[in-house]
């Protein structure tokens, strides 16, 4: 117990995190709100015709909502880009002020804006790489939200708080991923856990010993409850002076 | 104090203890499991690559699609078995395995599709690479046991091949959802173990698991103590000096 006693309490106390906070609320789906806007195609006046003659290249042509107006998004090679569908004016990437309005559309709880910050390269470790381009929208609330906007996209991409970043980092005390990846066959996990499982073993062995059979064969005696004193005594030995 | 410490721990033992072999062993077995293998993923196989047979532009024109289609959120280009279809989401979930609804429309011919068994065991047979075949398919709406997250009517497709592969499809969008063996349920087991999901929810979030959390952090924490207390009462001297 003296080697693995300190990941025994590790884990428990990462494991209680994880399992007493909802999952969902971890990952910020409180966050936000999900907006069902539906597209009006009377608004899709800049017609998809023009759209491939002014962008021959475009592929992958959705149509979608920014905010109230309906857009077009495409790519071209890996760029994405952006249209306006009534007069196919590009609004990609976006500017600060749309990514704030963007933001502010879809957060759900209290709480104003503090700042915007465009990340166009080293992402924080709770965004992806594939979501660059993207506006960080910070909120002014408990728990410092955070709402990741594609530039090009218009869409969120993340959204965060403290509470995901405490358990990221709490599985991976868990995992024992010290340090980087999300690697859950590590050869420390391996000999810590394997050392565990001798531990819990040898502890149940006591339980069966020390808690157990004295309350059966004491209680066929006298049903004595103040048996666990008397039987203390062995697995203490020299703890207590 | 240790009169409690070691009291707590005591009973704490005696509710968790077997709970504790089972969390410290499924715990062991993630760690040396074959995590490639436990995808799931032995027979699958991404989709032949397509020439585009019809280019973008020549598709059904998107604006008569969705005046056709009113209500719809958002349209996204799809391809199911190298042919073009339009996904018109109704209903769009935070998450694609969140309740979502869909219509699908054929961006060549305009019609209606629907995802039905024929289809799905199309798409199902693309994606498999394994020397099976189907034995059976099946409409799930809701306690996908292969994919417990999952909210939409899904199909399953089973193949008849070492591994019992079953392929799943969604319905209402035709996506392929994932490929599901016995190398996966395997380790699906030992997740459930872990979790205490007893009622296969997918959710680590469960009543069981949050009570008997509690007591292990009782357990932990008044073990540590009494380490402490034992260490600094030169208990383990003994075996130091060994």
């Amino acid at each position: 117990m003296l080697f693995i006693g300190v990941q025994f309490v590790i884990w428990s106390v990462t494991g209680a995190y994880m399992v007493f906070f909802d999952i969902d609320y971890i990952h910020g789906d409180s966050l936000i709100i999900n907006h069902q806007t539906k597209i009006k195609p009377e608004n899709l006046t800049y017609s998809t015709q023009t759209l491939f003659q002014q962008y021959p290249q475009a592929e992958n042509l959705s149509v979608g909502m920014l905010i109230n107006r309906e857009v077009y998004r495409f790519n071209i090679d890996k760029q994405k880009f952006m249209l306006d569908a009534t007069n196919g004016t590009l609004l990609s990437p976006i500017n600060e002020r749309s990514a704030l309005t963007v933001a502010e559309h879809f957060y759900a709880d209290d709480g104003e804006v503090i700042n915007a910050e465009l990340i166009t390269e080293n992402p924080p470790f709770e965004l992806s790489s594939r979501h660059l381009p993207a506006w960080r929208v910070n909120f002014d609330n408990f728990g410092a939200p955070a709402l990741y906007i594609s530039a090009n996209s218009g869409k969120v991409v993340t959204k965060r708080h403290e509470f995901w970043r405490l358990f990221d980092w709490m599985f991976r005390f868990h995992v024992m991923d010290y340090d980087d990846g999300e690697n859950v066959g590590n050869w420390f996990l391996f000999i810590i856990a394997l050392l565990a499982q001798f531990a819990v073993l040898s502890g149940l062995v006591l339980t069966y010993f020390k808690v157990i059979k004295p309350a059966f064969t004491n209680n066929k005696k006298r049903g004595n409850s103040a048996t666990f004193n008397g039987q203390d005594k062995p697995l203490n030995n020299g703890g207590e002076s | 104090m240790m009169f409690w410490t070691k009291k707590i721990h005591k009973w704490a033992s005696l509710v968790i203890g077997l709970q504790l072999l089972i969390w410290v062993f499924s715990g062991l077995v993630f760690n040396v499991i074959d995590h490639k293998k436990a995808r799931g993923n032995a027979y699958r196989q991404a989709p032949a690559a397509s020439e585009h047979i019809v280019a973008e532009k020549d598709l059904l024109p998107i604006e008569s699609i969705l005046k056709a289609y009113p209500d719809t959120v958002e349209l996204t280009q799809s391809k199911l078995l190298a042919k073009p279809y339009y996904l018109l989401t109704q209903q769009q979930g935070l998450y694609r395995h969140f309740a979502n609804r869909y219509l699908l429309v054929n961006a060549v011919t305009g019609e209606l599709t629907k995802v039905n068994e024929q289809l799905a065991s199309n798409i199902a047979k693309a994606s498999y690479s394994g020397p099976g075949e189907i034995t059976s398919i099946a409409l799930l709406t809701s306690n996908i046991a292969d994919y417990p997250k999952q909210k939409n009517p899904t199909w399953r497709i089973n193949f008849n091949d070492d591994l019992e592969t079953s392929v799943y499809v969604e319905q209402g969008s035709g996506r392929l959802v994932g490929h599901s063996n016995s190398d996966k349920r395997f380790a699906g087991f030992f997740f459930m173990l872990h979790f205490m999901d007893y009622g296969d929810e997918g959710s680590f979030n469960n009543i069981q698991i949050m009570l008997f959390a509690f007591v292990t952090l009782w357990l932990a924490l008044s073990g540590f103590i009494w380490t402490v207390h034992m260490l600094r009462n030169g208990r383990y001297r003994f075996k130091a000096s060994r």
